[in-house]
């Protein structure tokens, strides 16, 4: 009796040593999996890949993003035209996510991002963007000056000597643009942000499941009777 | 693993929502009344556990946890995804309602697989039950990304290449997911063994 007894305790405390070596095997997975994260960058694991671009100054810049904030570092974008549908160019995002090219054809633009992992979205500038980046007026206009100098509007001589109607409108859109550079990148940013799923959308995707289940057990309720 | 939209061919989408529907309606016929719940409560993890990323380092991962559902559920776990995919392309543009197909078959297979070779341990439980939850929890990201990989043969990028790059990605979130669905399948049958009894 005894010798049995004591047969399990032993086995049992054999058992309970593993279990502590088991645990700080556990551990040391966990460790090495956290690890491992660090090095292995995940980011092509992402859901859902979105690209942004706007033309400025004769060039294009594309930035391209995961849903969750990450870059997509490296990846693919080509250049269409969306008028023809012709390839124009392609190139790589940098580590930023950024793409910067000149600007090939006046025409509305096309720009494909096709991260890895059949990651793919694109974004369209349209022809007027296009064109007043490269510095020409909108088709039908390019008349402005003529306008100005029309008969309504007889030049007043104290503004005159001061600049020509091509210099003023530089040095305007130059300050323009340096004002509204932060609004430019809120406005990056918030689009970035608004492609993260909130509060409101999970809670209401959880309800339409628990709906789902509610309507499924009232039919598969009403059958069994 | 959510394959956007405008990436595959015509053939490989109405494959896969063929795939897809077969096994939705496999599940549909094996879940019966008393399940009901139990397959609502793992889609909604499902849905939610995609949509929380956990920064770590400088990238983030998230759990898919189709492993669990596929362990747990079986041939159910094809309704459950499909529900929670169908929100995810509708409420966040993941994926998408063309792609809707593939995605499943994406994610439920190798959970219905992991079913097949884990469901016997995982039931029995203790450190064994463990250790086959973990298993179960790896195989379904693995395989998931094999099939991410094969779906994408047809868009023309090499599949060796392609498998590599899919496995390299999921490799932590293989391990992360495996000890999650340990965790969970050893925590399940501690305070709520009849989870784990039904649908021997």
């Amino acid at each position: 009796m005894n010798t049995q007894d004591s047969k399990p305790k032993t086995q049992n405390s054999g058992f309970r040593k593993r279990a502590s070596r088991f645990s700080r095997r556990g551990f040391r997975v966990v460790r090495d999996a956290v690890m491992l994260l660090l090095v292995v960058s995940s980011t092509a694991y992402a859901h859902k890949v979105s690209i942004y671009a706007y033309a400025e100054d004769g060039m294009i810049h594309a930035e391209g993003y995961f849903a969750d904030g990450t870059r997509s570092r490296n990846s693919r974008i080509e250049v269409f035209d969306a008028k023809t549908g012709e390839k124009l160019l392609e190139g790589r995002t940098d580590d930023e996510g950024r793409f910067t090219f000149k600007i090939p054809k006046v025409t509305p633009i096309r720009l494909v991002l096709l991260a890895s992992m059949g990651h793919r979205n694109d974004y369209t500038i349209d022809e007027a963007e296009v064109r007043k980046a490269m510095g020409l007026e909108a088709p039908a206009g390019g008349k402005p000056e003529k306008a100005e100098r029309g008969p309504g509007h007889p030049p007043s001589p104290a503004a005159l000597p001061a600049a020509s109607p091509g210099e003023i409108e530089a040095v305007v859109s130059r300050v323009l643009e340096r004002k509204l550079q932060p609004v430019t990148t809120m406005l990056l940013k918030l689009q970035e942000e608004s492609g993260r799923p909130g509060v409101t959308e999970i809670l209401g995707g959880i309800g339409y499941i628990i709906g789902l289940m509610g309507m499924a057990m009232y039919f598969k309720g009403r059958s069994r009777k | 693993m959510h394959i956007s939209e405008g990436v595959l061919s015509a053939p490989v989408l109405v494959a896969g929502a063929l795939l897809a529907s077969s096994g939705v309606a496999a599940g549909l016929k094996k879940m019966d009344y008393d399940r009901i719940p139990e397959v609502a409560v793992l889609s909604s993890a499902f849905f939610v556990a995609s949509l929380i990323h956990v920064p770590v380092g400088p990238s983030s991962v998230h759990l898919v946890l189709n492993g669990l559902l596929g362990v747990l559920l079986g041939w159910m776990a094809f309704p459950a995804i499909v529900v929670a995919l169908v929100l995810h392309a509708v409420l966040f543009q993941f994926g998408g309602l063309t792609t809707l197909g593939v995605n499943t078959v994406i994610m439920a297979a190798p959970g219905v697989t992991a079913y097949y070779i884990f469901n016997r341990p995982v039931r029995r439980g203790g450190r064994m039950g463990a250790l086959a939850g973990f298993g179960a929890g790896a195989t379904g990201t693995a395989l998931g990304g094999i099939l991410v990989a094969a779906a994408l043969l047809s868009t023309g990028e090499g599949f060796v290449g392609m498998a590599r790059l899919v496995l390299a990605a999921h490799l932590p979130v293989m391990v992360i997911e495996g000890i999650v669905t340990g965790f969970c399948v050893t925590f399940l049958k501690k305070v709520k063994p009849e989870v784990l009894e039904v649908g021997k």
